[in-house]
């Protein structure tokens, strides 16, 4: 009855485009002409529970429209809101990774406002006591910044998401999905202790990063798992801050950055000409690279706060903040230093395990009795690439360590080449179910590695070949890679490259 | 829809009881208005916790019943379906009200049409809800028994919330026996609604001595302590009900109680209160109606730029628009410190009265203890009036005159300060008006959790009607 819904088409939309015009602009050059920018962060992390956080619905991405639906999501009357546990749980084990302080008690609010994807007219939030308060991201060389600086968090807050508005399908209508009404999100605001884009750029990814080691969070700013807002005001060094204005609704790092620097460009060109900045809400608009104002103070929204009635304050005890501390996984600066250390791989390489939620447990067991250099490698170039080639997410990965190990093995008792390595792993990425040496076996891809054999071979071409052979004597070196070639052909490139170099070094030097 | 079990098999405590539902409580098999038209054809998809309590129970439901819309109202007589008429004025003079509807009394609000089913005997009983004495209130003017018990007591899973922190299931019968078989029903947990009393709290509630045992039947009320607040006499009171309450007093001295003067000194201040924090929630509660979804949209003023709902919200009737600006208002940025906090600071000024008062402790915080206060002033129930008179006539509840618009809440002065305390009352049917000949109740109330005492003291005051 309410899942396709005709309403008005006054409700403008940000014209969504991927070409990004990437004018180079160094927030750098402004702190050299005296001007700082003060920048705060609050972003939305989708609660990674399977359940709604008011309803037994199930989460979801992509499903078919209203499918995850309760009488609840949808505001229906007689309703009542129940809290999901697991959604407290998440949360509280966020902000103690942050280390924020977890309030013994807090509640509930609702917060009022028209739109068709709110079916109750108002959201569930946290205003007036939060869940926590507190907290900081450290950033270090360790993330990729020249020097430390610490970005306080200001406050944690559970809150519900909203439904989609779903615009432009049918010009004048606009569709309603109500699938992500009710799913719980966690709002993490930060103090204004940013400074630049890639400080803010850096905070979001180690944010990313610590909730999907956590497993709180999927934290996918491009499915929407995770959203941005950012603050940004500018002023001249040694004078108190300035007007900030709030840009809304990025969706990428590259555009969280990208807008804090054209914001700051146009605030500073506003102050030189001598114009104030009034405080509002914009949006970025992705193509022209600029932001534009969407909504002045004096036409903002009052929210007519209310604590909700419906649920009772949020109680948390010591035992239940002592059993959540001791369940948090290894975070990650402490993985960091200790993969580095341990396994003597570069803080690239570790970042690179990071990135992906399991990454760093899929090479720990992969690399177990195998060189950690080879094992990373193949993790973070081959498995990678080729997964994401062919769209698979990492959790889905459908490579186990042990056929990833096998491929290693393989190489290192010389049965086969990297080269063919690749197509084996190809081979397991496409759903191949067998260790190497079996899809080695059956496709025929093993390696010649009988000494005696390639030592014909490599003699027969170079007998065949005496003018390539007196070029290279007379100092051609560059033409010993033809010969590698001739043999590779001859072999149908399973010769083992090195044991042919052997050979060929051996006969021509 | 009526069932009957033709088997012959036992179905339940309330097999074959035909039970009315006020039209709030959400039936799949019947629509549910709220008596308004924005939910002029709406039927839920599902049942509310206590309908489906009573049907296992083997009870029937005959009908759903009219009330003020969305709660809102003393008389009933803010229904889009037409107000509520007193069955007791039926009974006295037929013909006369066929030439002047005016002349004819309300039944009360908002549960009038629960209370008049019950008092007209169309069925057992009723369900109401009581947000501000919207079930004791009709009880008294139609001369039956209206119970409201302790706020979390039964389940408002499918109760449309008017004001959810004062919302109780209600129950409309003519004898407190009676109430007590559905309360027995209902009264339970539901996982569903975060706000019901959890098992934990329950079992410390009946750990805790009450003065009478559950069911209890006994007469003898000796050593059970009945305070009479002194703030309840309110000048508005009529003579009639003033006689019945010191007749009411003297009754149950004779059976043995003994009876104290009280005090609740922040009596006054419950009216600002409740109307303050019931509008607030109302005001939020009722924004889900936007046209979207319920009630319609016209076409034509769809465009009006920035009001892409006010249109659709003039389906709501006078009363409920009047209550929507009030509660919106009292919510803003600018008044939400001047008027919502300081409502709630008076609530928990209004529940610690009566935890200085009650004997029992208040089970969800037993351990706090007021030293102050002797033990021996303390009391196990306190007996008030529920009315300032008996029912009023259609037509002066339906003016308009503004002088009117503040005395139409008065009339709930006695009954809100035990729904904001969330504690248990009871309206009992005590006697007619000598002036008008219209019934009079008279009103229980307990400490939190103690329903037993209630309704055995209730048992006892019914026998005395007059």
């Amino acid at each position: 009855m309410w899942s396709f819904v005709k309403i008005i088409n006054s409700y403008s939309n940000v014209a969504k485009s991927f070409r990004y015009n990437t004018k180079k602009f160094s927030t750098r050059d402004l702190h050299q002409k005296n001007w700082e920018a003060i920048i705060g962060l609050e972003i939305h992390a989708q609660i990674n529970s399977k359940k709604k956080l008011f309803s037994n619905s199930s989460t979801s991405f992509n499903e078919p429209v209203n499918t995850n639906v309760s009488v609840i999501d949808a505001a229906f009357p007689g309703t009542i809101p129940r809290a999901n546990s697991k959604c407290i749980e998440l949360t509280v084990a966020t902000s103690l990774a942050l280390s924020g302080n977890v309030q013994s008690v807090s509640f509930f609010d609702r917060k009022h406002y028209f739109y068709p994807d709110l079916p109750a007219g108002y959201q569930i939030t946290q205003h007036y006591a939060p869940i926590s308060l507190g907290g900081k991201i450290t950033l270090s060389p360790l993330d990729g910044l020249e020097y430390e600086t610490d970005v306080r968090i200001k406050q944690i807050q559970i809150e519900q998401d909203t439904g989609k508005s779903i615009h432009d399908v049918r010009p004048g209508i606009v569709l309603i999905d109500l699938n992500r009404s009710g799913t719980g999100l966690m709002e993490i605001v930060t103090e204004p202790d940013i400074r630049s884009s890639k400080e803010a750029g850096l905070t979001v990814r180690k944010l990313q990063t610590l909730l999907r080691t956590l497993g709180s969070s999927d934290g996918n700013m491009e499915e929407g798992s995770l959203r941005c807002d950012v603050n940004v005001s500018v002023h001249e060094a040694g004078t108190p801050f300035g007007t900030r204005c709030e840009i809304k609704n990025l969706n990428s790092i590259k555009f969280l950055m990208a807008a804090i620097d054209v914001e700051i460009e146009r605030q500073i060109a506003e102050l030189k000409k001598g114009r104030a900045i009034s405080q509002e809400t914009r949006g970025y608009d992705v193509t022209a690279n600029k932001t534009f104002r969407l909504r002045t103070k004096e036409t903002s929204t009052d929210y007519r706060y209310m604590p909700e009635p419906d649920l009772p304050s949020l109680i948390i005890t010591e035992d239940y903040l002592t059993r959540i501390y001791n369940t948090l996984p290894e975070l990650p600066d402490d993985r960091k230093r200790r993969l580095m250390n341990q396994y003597n791989i570069s803080l690239h390489d570790v970042m690179s395990l990071m990135h992906e939620g399991g990454g760093v447990e899929y090479f720990e067991e992969a690399t177990k009795n195998r060189n950690p250099h080879h094992v990373v490698n193949w993790i973070t170039h081959e498995l990678y690439g080729l997964l994401n080639i062919n769209n698979i997410k990492f959790n889905n990965n459908p490579v186990t360590t042990q056929q990833l190990g096998s491929i290693i093995d393989s190489i290192e008792t010389g049965d086969i080449s990297a080269k063919i390595g690749k197509k084996v792993l190809l081979q397991m990425v496409s759903g191949d179910k067998r260790l190497s040496s079996d899809i080695i076996q059956e496709k025929g891809w093993k390696q010649l590695t009988n000494m005696n054999e390639l030592e014909i071979i490599c003699k027969n071409i170079l007998s065949q070949n005496p003018e390539q052979v007196q070029q290279y004597k007379q100092g051609n070196k560059n033409i010993y890679r033809w010969f590698v070639g001739q043999v590779m052909k001859e072999t149908k490139s399973k010769a083992n490259p090195k044991l042919v170099n052997d050979i060929l070094t051996k006969y021509l030097d | 829809m009526i069932y009957l079990n033709i088997v012959g098999s036992f179905n339940g405590s309330l097999d074959g009881i035909p039970i009315a539902y006020k039209d709030l409580f959400c039936t799949s098999s019947l629509p549910t208005t709220c008596g308004s038209f924005m939910l002029k054809d709406f039927k839920s998809p599902f049942n509310a916790t206590v309908v489906n309590s009573l049907e296992e129970a083997g009870a029937i439901m005959v009908g759903k019943t009219n009330m003020d819309e969305f709660g809102m109202g003393a008389a009933n007589v803010y229904s889009a379906y037409g107000p509520v008429y007193n069955p007791q004025s039926i009974l006295f003079d037929e013909n006369h009200f066929e030439e002047n509807d005016g002349e004819r009394r309300v039944a009360g609000g908002s549960s009038g049409g629960s209370a008049a089913a019950v008092a007209s005997g169309m069925c057992f009983a009723a369900l109401g809800s009581d947000t501000g004495g919207s079930v004791r209130l009709p009880a008294s003017y139609c001369g039956v028994v209206g119970f409201k018990p302790s706020y979390g007591q039964c389940s408002r899973w499918g109760l449309i919330a008017y004001a959810n922190s004062l919302d109780t299931v209600g129950i409309l019968s003519r004898t407190v026996n009676d109430a007590q078989i559905i309360y027995d029903v209902i009264s339970k947990y539901d996982v569903n609604d975060s706000t019901s009393i959890t098992p934990e709290v329950r079992s410390i509630n009946s750990s805790i001595p009450s003065f009478f045992k559950l069911n209890s039947n006994t007469n003898d009320l000796r050593g059970l302590r009945i305070g009479v607040p002194k703030e309840y006499f309110v000048s508005e009171l009529s003579e009639s009900i003033i006689d019945l309450w010191k007749k009411g007093i003297s009754y149950l001295k004779s059976h043995g109680a003994s009876i104290v003067s009280v005090s609740c000194p922040n009596t006054r201040h419950a009216l600002s209160a409740y109307y303050i924090l019931a509008l607030s929630e109302a005001s939020s509660n009722l924004a889900r109606f936007d046209g979207v979804r319920y009630g319609y949209r016209n076409e034509d003023s769809n465009q009006k730029d920035g009001l892409i709902y006010a249109d659709t919200r003039e389906i709501f009737g006078k009363e409920v628009k009047k209550r929507i600006i009030l509660g919106t208002y009292t919510l803003t940025a600018g008044s939400y410190g001047n008027y919502f906090l300081r409502a709630q600071k008076i609530r928990r000024m209004i529940k610690s009265d009566f935890d200085r008062v009650f004997k029992r402790p208040n089970p969800l915080h037993p351990i706090k203890k007021d030293l102050k206060f002797d033990d021996d002033n303390k009391v196990d129930v306190l007996i008030t009036p529920v009315a300032i008179s008996t029912a009023p006539k259609v037509e002066d509840c339906l003016t308009t005159n503004v002088n009117n618009f503040v005395n139409t809440y008065v009339n709930d002065v006695l009954v809100m300060p035990a729904s904001l305390a969330g504690i248990p009352a009871i309206s009992i049917p005590f006697g007619v008006s000598s002036i008008d000949g219209y019934p009079i109740g008279l009103q229980l109330i307990a400490q939190y959790g103690d329903e037993n005492t209630l309704l055995g003291v209730a048992k006892v005051l019914e026998k005395g009607a007059n």
